[in-house]
């Protein structure tokens, strides 16, 4: 993972770890889903906010995934209810 | 061969695009090339090969080489200096019947050197559907006139029995022949000016920088990719069409000098016309690659060299003869562009060097509606409502999306004006303008979408008829990034005059729901716009970039005051409060910090 110190925006790498880019919470390994260590909520899109998101159908989830450390909100997904979260990892470094 | 000269003849390749564009807007007198710019001008080596990619949609760039290839394979032995050869099967290399590629062999000295390749969306190919998008064609053979390649000028003269017939299956041919007249001259000019840097430079001379160009393309994205961090990145559209959802996933690894896009997963082919073949998947990944990865570095087929993508047969990103492609370019063509706009936003984003070329995701959802019938001067008209092509930005690592921003697949797609659409059919626009909250929230707010009303007025018949194809009224397509969210979905509603006989307001104060009548959801299909009825169209932001409740408080107070946010949004979303116009950042403090406990809170509870 050398010269590599980050995921995403919102998710750092600290010592081949993934961590909160705002509180520096560890989130697993950086070469594993790190969503799998944050908290995850889904609601209906329509809930979302704002009446744009509201499109009058059900079964359109908005995902939030936040650092359990600071809530920070580490990223967000469109889901339909069972569909397996969207992994983006890093490949180890030799 | 010495640098300067190859500066020059690299120069004046860009430059034979883009006269070679100017004319082709020029000839074409259809709304959809010259306003929305719907077209495509490319060079390609001897072998078919990209050479030279040009402006226009960038899906194209790689479909119209293989409509290249595939005239050379045909046709071998017997092409000739001055012919020009079309070409619109999807299941051949075109992305959907209505994007004729018009495709110019270079001679010079007799010898073969290259190729001009050229569309335009034409303004009918014969669908059951007028203006190319059929929604209600259930396979290929209901999606109009379709040619794997045929020779429609032979040595420089048109062959009038060829294009008779093209136009005896076509509504307005006098359009149609525009549309192909233009896209000779256009491939006229590419030609002469080609030949003209042969005879001046000489064609090995001029061969030998083509081929030292694809090389320094691949060296340079080769170099690119090393900088940039391996991993694997995933993303997933969801095409909600008629009641049905169809998803395309996609996973892109990158690995040393490699990017490897693979859609395994996607669903099986639909039997909506949204599908795309393998052809058209492969334009839709190049079409935002070019210019997120490429900015610097000429397009051609030096760029393709590390790319390889997966697409699994019979999916609706690789579909099978005769499932339905017409409306693939606005379906799961778009679809594949903004699957692979959010991986390579998040590549980049991971990236230290490349941060701030992140991008969430652009417009990502046309709504292809075309409107026919009778014009208010006695005439056939059939059009595509070009807002379609004004888009919005996706929001950056660093900055909000740009408003009505465009989008990423085309770098010059625009929208007419008003004026000219009331001046070409029977209708009034109540208003036209940015949609509040349809910007995707965030740190970085999405750029907004738009949103229109339109009404008949003086129509001979009444009003007019439109076709839509609209997908996307349930789902989010423009993905954020980093914890932002994404842009709002689109909208498409009938609002049908009530029977009293109240009149249809003329203001935009209010948008959708100051205007009388019962409101329908409509998508798929064709429709009446008649007596004093209205459409009513809201078209999807950009996505958002990071945390909204870390957002600027005084620059959701900003969009507030100019209408791109509601209030509503700024409290819930954005955690901020406004008093008499102000932030209250007594209360903003509460309200956020009120959030983030609730987002733990919740979260222990589940």
């Amino acid at each position: 993972m050398s010269g590599q110190d980050r995921i995403s925006a919102s998710v750092a790498v600290k010592e081949g770890q993934a961590v909160c880019a705002a509180c520096g919470h560890d989130l697993g390994p950086a070469t594993k889903p790190w969503k799998d260590h944050a908290h995850r909520r889904e609601i209906p899109l329509a809930q979302a906010g704002g009446q744009a998101y509201d499109t009058g159908h059900e079964g359109v989830l908005l995902r939030h995934f936040y650092c359990p450390g600071c809530a920070a909100l580490l990223d967000t997904e469109t889901a339909m209810a069972g569909d397996p979260a969207l992994d983006d990892i890093l490949a180890a470094r030799g | 061969m010495d640098p300067m000269t190859f500066s020059i003849i690299r120069h004046r390749l860009f430059r034979i695009v883009d006269e070679a564009v100017i004319t082709l807007k020029h000839v074409s007198g259809s709304a959809i090339t010259n306003e929305g710019h719907d077209l495509m001008v490319s060079l390609y080596r001897a072998d078919g090969t990209l050479l030279m990619g040009g402006v226009g949609f960038l899906h194209h760039l790689t479909s119209a080489a293989e409509a290249c290839k595939s005239i050379i394979r045909r046709f071998e032995g017997d092409i000739h200096e001055g012919d020009i050869f079309l070409l619109n099967d999807p299941y051949t290399a075109a992305l959907h019947t209505s994007d004729i590629y018009l495709v110019s062999p270079i001679h010079h000295e007799g010898r073969l050197v290259a190729w001009s390749a050229c569309f335009v969306h034409v303004y009918d190919i014969g669908a059951v559907n007028p203006g190319g998008f059929a929604p209600q064609a259930p396979d290929i053979y209901t999606e109009g006139f379709s040619s794997p390649g045929i020779r429609l000028v032979a040595g420089g003269e048109m062959r009038q029995d060829v294009l008779d017939t093209i136009l005896n299956m076509v509504r307005s041919p006098e359009m149609v022949t525009l549309d192909l007249r233009s896209m000779i001259a256009c491939n006229n000019v590419a030609r002469d000016r080609m030949q003209s840097l042969m005879t001046k430079y000489g064609a090995k001379e001029v061969d030998g920088a083509c081929a030292e160009l694809v090389n320094q393309s691949e060296d340079l994205f080769r170099a690119r990719l090393r900088e940039l961090p391996d991993g694997q990145w995933q993303s997933r559209q969801y095409l909600d069409v008629n009641g049905d959802t169809a998803r395309v996933n996609l996973t892109m690894t990158k690995k040393d000098d490699r990017l490897i896009f693979d859609f395994s997963g996607s669903d099986p082919q639909s039997p909506y016309s949204i599908n795309c073949t393998k052809w058209a998947s492969l334009g839709g990944l190049f079409a935002p690659l070019f210019p997120l990865l490429c900015y610097d570095i000429t397009w051609n087929e030096g760029v393709l060299r590390p790319v390889e993508m997966i697409a699994p047969e019979g999916s609706i990103v690789n579909c099978t003869r005769p499932a339905p492609v017409s409306v693939a370019t606005v379906g799961a063509i778009q679809s594949v562009n903004n699957a692979a706009c959010s991986t390579i936003g998040k590549m980049l984003g991971a990236s230290e060097k490349y941060r701030n070329q992140s991008t969430a995701v652009w417009h990502a959802n046309h709504f292809a509606i075309f409107k026919f019938g009778r014009n208010q001067k006695g005439g056939d008209s059939i059009g595509i409502l070009t807002e379609t092509f004004a888009g919005a930005g996706g929001a950056r690592s660093f900055a909000d999306g740009v408003e009505i921003g465009g989008e990423i697949p085309n770098p010059i797609s625009r929208m007419a004006n008003v004026e000219t659409v009331e001046a070409a059919f029977p209708v009034r626009y109540l208003f036209r303008r940015r949609a509040p909250d349809s910007g995707g929230p965030g740190e970085y707010r999405g750029g907004t979408g738009g949103e229109l009303a339109l009404v008949p007025h003086k129509a001979p018949d009444g009003g007019i008829n439109y076709v839509i194809s609209g997908k996307g009224s349930r789902h989010p397509m423009s993905e954020g990034l980093a914890g932002g969210y994404p842009g709002a979905p689109n909208s498409y509603v009938w609002v049908k005059a009530p029977e009293d006989g109240a009149n249809t307001p003329v203001t935009a104060a209010g948008g959708l729901d100051a205007i009388s009548g019962t409101q329908e959801r409509v998508s798929w299909g064709v429709y009446p716009l008649m007596g004093r009825d209205a459409l009513y169209v809201r078209w999807n932001g950009g996505g958002g970039h990071g945390d909204p409740i870390v957002r600027d408080p005084e620059a959701v107070r900003r969009d507030v005051a100019a209408g791109l946010v509601t209030l509503q949004s700024a409290g819930d979303i954005y955690g901020v409060a406004l008093r008499d116009g102000a932030v209250d950042e007594t209360e903003t403090m509460a309200k956020r910090k009120s959030i983030r406990s609730a987002r733990l809170q919740q979260e222990a509870s589940e």
